[in-house]
């Protein structure tokens, strides 16, 4: 197996009215769970779309699992559950899941073996319904996104690519998401999911990238992108609501740089120059009721907003990031 | 080649199994069996119901008339022995009015249908008076007629001296003419027939087109409202997907057409058998066509092209729109020239030689409908079927090649429906 499970080089693509990406390249090892970070608009669906072989970039190169992208065997080593998401609404839900595998190269036979195993774990089937038997159209919205997480991952793939996975689900099946990503890491198994979720990509990625207007901003592990932001990042929580002295303090610039404002509890950048000691005086002196003040590294919510910024749209670009 | 093949048998079941399917295909079986026995059976009880012979007749020409008369309306074989002969009241001149007086009476009640009265005016004139509940109807009433003169032939000739089997020979001589088409290979056929025929397999190539392209409209379009289009473009390429879907719903097609060809070589080889047990013995034969072997494998070779042509462009249209009532809309140009082509269809049928014929079957996009027509009505060069054949074949070559390249990019793209300008740049882009 390739040590690398994807490599993207120099990639960029093109259109009449804007560029949707520019010169990217990262690296996905094997067996990582990988997240693709960037508000809507930056470049992931197309870069998804592009891994995929869907769109050819205009420039650069893209080897997945250790082979070009253009060979279409290697494709159906991939799984790829895309943003959009449907099924054909008037097939029996045993009938598209064979279709599906069958486009990967699974026979009837494996296929009604894995489909039969995948519908009892996602608890599509019971001694008493078989939703398998189902028209898809009969099933509800929660449902069909199981039966569309089988279709994805029918085949077995090495590599699978979610596409803004969580938009959409339910809390029972992002959980269940959560929780197969878990299981396919165990197994070895590479995952790719973008986001601009990034509580979940937090959780759950060993790596990321983040980017924005169709560039890369930054990538490396969680940690290393963490630690790289460095240590100016003091976790507060009060107790009770701020008073209005404190609130300017927090607002001081010399003091503060970003204050994320969750009313009771923040995360605050400090100013170069500033010192965390410093603002605990302050604090005090104000009269806080601190219940927490800790050195803390940044999220990567944090880290997301220092770096892109609420500009991280480019006006005029909209539906497919 | 397995994923083609996976498209394909998708498009194939899943089609073949629905319930329209069925009922559409089952249809064209009971309309050929319906055109063909139907006109016939309906004659055959009309005559049977025919109640000519259920009559009495007054005979007052002295003569035996009435009698002749009553042979003539008697029922032949084909109407079945149940019904009696006409009974013949034979009477003097004089009690003609008593006799019919009486009779009214028992029309009125309904104990006999109506009542004839042949005299001396119907052997000198050839009059006669009838009356009855079913005087309205005019078959009814030439048939009496009919009887009357074949009396007064039969009385007439047995008079000049001849036998009278071999009067009743010559009145029975029934006289039919059959009209043959000559072409330059020769005579063959009948002109009537090959005329309805083509007309038929135009009608046909024009309603398979029309319904299957529309069929691969709506498939595209729901593989793009739904999205399923995100995931399978991922397994497959967009090309691939188009061609097993132009192919699965063209195979679908045929298999209605192998149905329908199937039941009308049926029922032809089996009427006779089917009109015995109507008890419809000794119905005319049906006319046939004449097609050769040549002429069937070109309409075979234009129905596929003119389907794969119209077929790409439906899929276009289907790529590029993003609901049904756009699409309804954007598929009008192409309705248009489905439209164009079939509007023409009787003008040229009944003038196959004409320059509107010949221009509409060089035309691209009405050869498909156009030339087969025209091929089966008239006998049409090899020279000028082949050329318009490869003319279909360029342009269908070239609807697949744009249609491929607007359905690569329509195919994931959703909002608003492009306009000339940007499908240019699809075009170009993909």
């Amino acid at each position: 197996m390739s040590e690398t499970a994807l490599e993207i080089r120099g990639v960029a693509k093109r259109y009449a009215a804007h560029v949707a990406v520019r010169d990217l390249s990262l690296t996905v090892p094997t067996g990582a769970v990988y997240g693709l970070l960037g508000p809507n608009g930056a470049g992931k669906t197309t870069t998804i779309r592009m891994i995929l072989n869907i769109i050819a970039p205009d420039e650069g190169t893209i080897r997945v699992l250790g082979r070009p992208n253009t060979e279409t065997a290697v494709l159906d080593r991939l799984g790829y559950l895309p943003e959009e998401r449907g099924l054909y609404k008037t097939m029996v839900v045993r009938d598209v899941l064979r279709f599906l595998g069958a486009l990967k190269g699974v026979g009837t036979h494996e296929a009604d073996r894995r489909i039969d195993e995948w519908l009892d774990r996602l608890s599509l089937r019971s001694e008493s319904k078989d939703w398998g038997k189902a028209k898809v159209e009969e099933l509800s919205r929660g449902m069909q996104q199981k039966v569309q997480f089988i279709g994805t991952l029918l085949h077995d793939p090495e590599l699978v690519i979610l596409d803004e996975p969580f938009s959409g689900l339910d809390p029972i099946n992002a959980q269940a998401l959560k929780d197969t990503v878990v299981d396919l890491k165990r197994r070895g198994r590479t995952v790719i999911f973008s986001t601009h979720l990034m509580d979940n990509a937090e959780r759950l990625c060993d790596a990321v990238c983040i980017i924005a207007r169709g560039e890369k901003v930054l990538d490396g592990t969680v940690a290393g992108v963490k630690a790289a932001a460095g240590d100016r990042t003091v976790a507060l929580a009060l107790d009770g609501s701020a008073d209005p002295a404190v609130m300017t303090i927090l607002h001081d610039p010399t003091l503060v740089t970003r204050l994320d404002d969750r009313s009771r509890s923040f995360e605050v950048t400090l100013a170069d120059g500033a010192d965390a000691q410093t603002l605990l005086t302050r604090l005090v002196g104000a009269g806080a009721r601190i219940q927490r003040f800790e050195r803390v590294q940044p999220s990567l919510h944090q880290i997301f907003l220092d770096r892109v910024g609420a500009t991280g749209v480019e006006p005029g670009m909209s539906g497919h990031g | 080649m397995g994923k083609l093949w996976t498209v394909i048998r998708r498009e194939y079941v899943e089609r073949v199994r629905s319930k329209w399917f069925v009922i559409v295909t089952l249809f064209g079986p009971l309309f050929f069996g319906s055109i063909m026995v139907l006109p016939g059976y309906l004659s055959v009880r009309a005559m049977r119901e025919a109640r000519v012979a259920n009559i009495r007749i007054i005979d007052a020409t002295g003569a035996g008339l009435g009698a002749r008369v009553a042979r003539r309306l008697a029922p032949t074989p084909l109407q079945g022995e149940a019904q009696a002969m006409a009974a013949v009241d034979t009477v003097a001149p004089a009690d003609v009015t008593a006799t019919e007086a009486a009779l009214l009476d028992e029309i009125q009640a309904r104990t006999l249908v109506g009542v004839l009265t042949v005299d001396a005016a119907t052997l000198q004139a050839g009059t006669a008076r009838y009356m009855g509940r079913n005087a309205g109807s005019v078959g009814e009433v030439q048939a009496i007629e009919s009887a009357i003169k074949q009396a007064l032939l039969g009385s007439g000739m047995e008079a000049a001296g001849i036998a009278t089997e071999q009067a009743d020979a010559l009145l029975r001589l029934r006289v039919r003419v059959s009209a043959e088409r000559v072409t330059d290979e020769g005579k063959g056929g009948s002109g009537l027939a090959n005329t309805i025929f083509g007309f038929g397999v135009a009608f046909l190539l024009y309603f398979s087109i029309v319904f299957y392209g529309q069929a691969i409209l709506r498939g595209v379009l729901e593989e793009k409202t739904t999205r399923v289009a995100e995931v399978i473009v991922a397994s497959v390429k967009p090309d691939i997907l188009l061609a097993g879907k132009v192919i699965g719903v063209g195979s679908v097609g045929l298999t209605q057409q192998i149905v329908w060809l199937a039941s009308g070589i049926g029922f032809y080889t089996q009427r006779s058998r089917i009109f015995s047990l109507l008890g419809m013995e000794g119905m005319p034969p049906i006319p046939m066509p004449s097609i050769e072997a040549p002429v069937l494998a070109a309409l075979v070779l234009f129905f596929l092209l003119g389907y794969t042509l119209y077929a790409s462009l439906f899929a276009a249209v289907g790529a590029m729109v993003g609901s049904q009532e756009e699409a309804q809309q954007a598929a009008q140009p192409v309705i248009m020239l489905l439209v164009f082509s079939i509007i023409f269809a009787q003008p040229v049928l009944t003038n196959p030689t004409s320059r509107l014929a010949e221009a509409m079957s060089w035309i691209p996009f009405s050869a498909p409908i156009i030339m087969p027509m025209r091929m089966t009505a008239t006998p049409v060069s090899w020279t000028e079927i082949t050329l318009s054949l490869l003319g279909v074949a360029l342009a269908s070559a070239a609807c697949v090649w744009l249609a491929a390249r607007i359905y690569r990019v329509g195919l994931l793209m959703y909002g608003k429906r492009p306009g000339l300008g940007e499908l240019l740049r699809w075009i170009r882009q993909a």
